[in-house]
């Protein structure tokens, strides 16, 4: 169960891909979209945090820059409103990469430990920057060229593009997971001084992963700013993004595959249907929070490890009740 | 386990998830704009009842559930009950956008009124647009709300740039011995609040007061002691505040009155409106002489006025002071999207959008309403109020019959 | 000047409790901030329903506040094992903070109080300025609280093993200290604080339950540039943040005062990653 088989993954997606098409109203597909674009950037998270154990708590940082990227080119560039927008997606997430070397230079100098607490910090100067600095149109941020799609298939090209971008970030985790490079940050994740004494250039590979995490991340936000068609800075500047990423990471399964891609799908899904149908605030960021505790506390490794610890616990039960007599069996279960 | 256990039971996940992807299915698109007699109409709000926005959100709550009783005690609209669908955004763009979306393509509501705040109210109004809605909204009258060049966004509420306009008036039109000679001018960057101010100075400047400070400081400080410190060492006589809330306005009265300065005059754009909540936090003593500009307050008298005031303390308690301005906002969002109704017979929104941008003037409890091509309200008048001991009164425009003489100079703190 | 290092102190009480949970458990308090609130909200009980002055307050506040500390740490902290204990702590800690963020709104309500006394209003001159009084109060408070704090760590055996485990968790278990009880004692101590720094905070700033977003991310930073887990470093760096953040607010604006300070903390960390005071991680090569 922890290597989901082949059969499952592409239901999986046959499910995502038939989603749009069956279910055609925009109150649900708009949800879909956000969790798609949730899903990718937890799993492109989880490619650097979950593999290296460093855990970032500033990746608004790049899904900033992507999202500025889109409005201040499409609206220096005098762009029309429509597809070519999309274009600027991968663009959005270079610039996102380019913006991660300095930041991931000055943030992977310190352990993990610290490592956090920097990316938060540094996150909050991309925020300030954002609201500050003249270019950026300021606090009351920036809009783009209106999008005259029709509204009950606004979300649907926006839902293809997000699937495309978790279909990417999952193969590219995938495949880094079972590169050599992939093993280098698996080791430093478990032992960083070994893995250096064993010659892994542990700052290389941690700024290159760094790095490789920021263009999904970039992606998403170019996706996002194209898909309200406004941004201001405190909102894509979020620090609740940055803990909801890795949030969503610790709730499926950090450094797993699926994890990501599972908590993605349930915290979005979830907190967007929840907000707009609880009228209690308060109450809401109560119940949220203590859920959210005994998820942590009582699956600290994950859903995905949870269950397929319980599953093949459950196996392993059968084949003793097949082998071993049932009185034995009782007391086990 | 079997391979053929496993295909089974992966066949079995997957019908089930296709079976609820199809119960997810119902039809979608909008209403239609006919109702069918006996049947409510549904009216689509999404405001933001936790997060930064939620004082104001839910005040607007109050303001459209006031509208909707009223009318509903009066028959409904056209015949047909008012029924308000509102929904929570949590102050978040994302979920807004989201929510009007499941408002018109779920819940099939007939009308959509606006969420609470500028920033909320773009991305509202562009979701809408797509299904071709009007939105009407009595909070988000920032001048970027408009340029975004939508045609289905009207504001009943004053455009904000104007709001210190009277006040700016009243102090060039004083006699100059008595005028005030500078003034010291610092606000916040917030997309709201900022644009008041340069409108504001080029009036008083013109009159020949000096500026002896300006300054923006960022929407996210927390410590104002030291900006309030320059200012007091500026040693300005007027003090134009570009504020949002009671925090800050109560932050830099307090540093004010440590640093032992008195300004004969003292506006804050935003905090000295909230009533008890601005009055109980920086004292009733300390509140005498701050002044701020609105478009209503609880003892306005505008037709409707006193009597959703009336219908306000019975449902909701307090006094007519404590009614907030918000709930005048909300409530003239009703009064509005009630008369293009009635003009146009119906509740098609593509008639009322033309109807609204007619030129057509109407009323609301905030007074009269009249849209230019950008959907601002440019019929609205911007009064400046003042607390007088322990009452809010109206101060300006002197001309206005209901507008008390200011109370010039300002007391000094504590007394 | 003289305010920021006045202001400065009541900052670094509030921080020097995050930084010793830090060092000595490797748990980065996310709550810390809505627990400053929390303490203010106690004080605005104490002296609005019971008309108990704030600083005598105090007395019930800061043992209440410890005992929190105690039963949040043996509840959760304590719980929090393995290799990602600190991530997991940071998100434990967040989960907890939106609950008694949540429970403050609906017992107080959203609107903004502040602390009120005759010592919050009044002030009294000095060097040619006012100094308002409850600066210099709560200044006095802090300096208090954090020399005993720095006496019971540099004087008793108490204060040792709580060193002992600052420096290395391993070895204090070894030479026989009960590092659990020192932890679950030291977060009460980290959160006990929060009691003090909240009713300054209190008392110079009108809050509410979200006030606390703009506490934790002024204390995280300070706590990383002076060091993590350096007692000292959290003092100049608080102290360093709020006089830098005012002096660039007056001679320059006050637009580039948060900036300012950021772009300085990036500056010293890619010089000194360690932070200003913080000791450089014994392991690293």
């Amino acid at each position: 169960m922890t290597k989901a088989k082949p059969t499952a993954w592409s239901l999986g997606l046959a499910v995502l891909i038939v989603f749009p098409l069956i279910v055609t109203n925009p109150a649900w597909t708009s949800i879909g979209v956000l969790t798609l674009m949730f899903m990718a950037c937890t799993t492109s998270w989880n490619m650097f945090s979950g593999y290296s154990g460093y855990v970032s708590l500033g990746s608004a940082i790049f899904f900033g820059s992507g999202a500025y990227t889109m409005a201040l080119v499409s609206t220096h560039a005098h762009m029309a409103g429509g597809a070519a927008l999309f274009w600027l997606i991968p663009v959005a997430g270079l610039v996102a990469m380019v913006i991660a070397v300095p930041v991931g230079a000055i943030a992977l100098r310190v352990r993990r430990h610290t490592f956090v607490v920097i990316t938060i910090a540094l996150f909050f100067v991309f925020q300030l920057l954002a609201i500050n600095a003249s270019f950026t149109g300021g606090a009351a941020g920036i809009y783009i060229p209106l999008i005259n799609w029709g509204a009950s298939y606004y979300n649907v090209p926006f839902y293809y593009v997000a699937l495309g971008m978790v279909i990417f970030a999952t193969l590219l985790s995938a495949a880094v997971r079972r590169s050599r490079f992939g093993l280098q940050l698996l080791a430093i994740r478990d032992d960083e001084d070994r893995a250096l004494g064993l010659g892994v250039r542990v700052t290389a590979v941690k700024l290159t992963g760094f790095v490789m995490s920021a263009f999904t991340l970039g992606m998403a936000g170019g996706l996002y700013c194209m898909l309200q068609g406004q941004i201001y800075p405190q909102f894509v500047f979020d620090p609740t993004f940055d803990i909801t990423v890795a949030l969503m990471a610790f709730l499926g399964g950090f450094g797993t595959l699926l994890g990501p891609l599972l908590g993605g799908l349930i915290l979005e899904a979830s907190q967007q249907y929840l907000t707009e149908s609880f009228s209690n605030g308060s109450l809401y960021l109560i119940l949220f929070g203590v859920l959210f505790l005994l998820v942590i506390l009582f699956m600290p490794q994950g859903i995905v490890v949870a269950v397929s610890q319980w599953w093949n616990g459950r196996a392993q039960r059968r084949e003793l009740a097949a082998t071993t007599d049932p009185a034995a069996v009782g007391a086990n279960t | 386990m079997t391979k053929k256990g496993r295909y089974l039971r992966a066949a079995g996940v997957t019908s089930v998830a296709l079976a609820s992807l199809a119960m997810m299915a119902t039809s979608s698109g909008a209403s239609s704009s006919t109702i069918a007699k006996g049947k409510p109409v549904t009216i689509g709000i999404s405001l933001s009842l936790s997060g930064d926005f939620s004082g104001d959100g839910t005040a607007f709550k109050q303001g459209y559930q006031l509208w909707a009783d009223s009318v509903n005690k009066s028959g409904g609209l056209l015949g047909h009950q008012v029924k308000l669908d509102i929904v929570s955004d949590a102050s978040s763009p994302t979920q807004v956008v989201t929510n009007y979306q499941k408002l018109i393509s779920l819940d099939h509501v007939n009308l959509t009124f606006g969420p609470f705040s500028s920033l909320l109210s773009l991305p509202a109004a562009r979701a809408v647009d797509r299904y071709g809605y009007a939105m009407v909204e009595g909070a988000g009258g920032a001048p970027s709300v408009f340029q975004a060049g939508l045609t289905n966004l009207f504001d009943v509420s004053m455009p904000v740039k104007d709001a210190l306009v009277p006040f700016a008036k009243w102090i060039a039109a004083l006699p100059a011995n008595k005028r005030p000679k500078s003034v010291a001018y610092v606000t916040t960057n917030d997309a709201f609040t900022e644009p008041q101010i340069p409108v504001a100075k080029a009036i008083i400047s013109a009159a020949g007061v000096k500026t002896k400070y300006y300054s923006v400081f960022p929407a996210e400080t927390t410590d104002y002691t030291p900006i309030a410190d320059a200012v007091a060492a500026a040693k300005a006589q007027v003090v134009v505040l570009g504020s949002v809330d009671v925090p800050t306005v109560s932050a830099f009265m307090q540093a004010f009155e440590q640093a032992h300065y008195n300004p004969q005059v003292f506006i804050a754009t935003g905090g000295p409106d909230q009533g008890t909540a601005f009055s109980s936090v920086v004292g009733i003593k300390n509140a005498d002489g701050m002044m701020v500009p609105n478009a209503w307050y609880g003892s306005a008298t505008t037709p409707g006025s006193q009597a959703m005031v009336a219908a306000y303390v019975k449902k909701y308690g307090g006094t007519p002071a404590t009614v907030s301005a918000d709930v005048a906002e909300a409530y003239s969002v009703g009064q509005i999207t009630q008369q293009a109704v009635i003009a146009t017979k119906g509740f098609d929104n593509s008639k009322i959008i033309k109807y609204l941008h007619s030129g057509v003037t109407l009323t609301s409890v905030q007074g009269g309403v009249k849209f230019d091509k950008l959907g601002e309200n440019n019929d609205a008048t911007a009064f400046t109020f003042q607390w007088q001991g322990a009452k809010f009164v109206q101060v300006n425009p002197t001309a206005n019959k209901a507008s008390k003489p200011v109370l010039f100079p300002k007391p000094v703190w504590g007394s | 000047m003289l305010d920021g290092v006045l202001t400065g102190s009541v900052y670094a009480l509030m921080a020097t409790g995050l930084t010793l949970i830090f060092g000595v458990m490797n748990i980065i308090n996310i709550a810390q901030g809505i627990l400053v609130i929390l303490g203010a909200y106690l004080s605005y009980t104490l002296s609005v329903h019971f008309g108990i002055d704030l600083f005598v307050g105090l007395i019930i506040t800061i043992p209440t506040l410890f005992v929190v500390g105690v039963v949040v740490e043996r509840l959760f902290m304590a719980r929090l094992k393995g290799p990602e204990r600190t991530s997991m702590s940071i998100l434990v800690t967040y989960a907890i903070s939106l609950i008694i963020e949540g429970s403050l709104n609906m017992i107080y309500s959203i609107n903004v109080v502040q602390l009120k006394a005759w010592y919050v209003d009044k002030s009294f001159p000095i060097f040619g300025v006012y100094l308002p009084y409850i600066y210099l109060f709560g200044f006095i408070l802090a300096v208090v609280l954090l020399t005993s704090l720095y006496i019971m760590l540099y004087r008793t055996r108490f204060g040792a093993s709580i060193r002992a485990s600052l420096a290395d968790q391993v070895a204090a278990a070894l030479v026989g200290i009960n590092v659990a009880r020192v932890s679950t004692i030291c977060f009460g101590l980290g959160i006990a604080v929060t009691a003090a720094g909240g009713m300054v905070y209190g008392a110079t700033n009108a809050f509410n339950a979200s006030t606390s977003y703009d506490l934790i991310s002024r204390l995280l930073t300070i706590i990383v540039l002076g060091g993590m887990g350096s007692l000292g470093g959290a003092l100049l760096a608080a102290i360093l943040m709020v006089t830098l953040g005012d002096v660039v607010a007056v001679v320059w604006s006050p637009i580039w005062s948060s900036p300012t300070f950021f772009f300085v903390l990036v500056i010293v960390l890619s010089l000194r990653p360690q932070g200003l005071f913080g000791k450089q991680s014994a392991r690293v090569a």
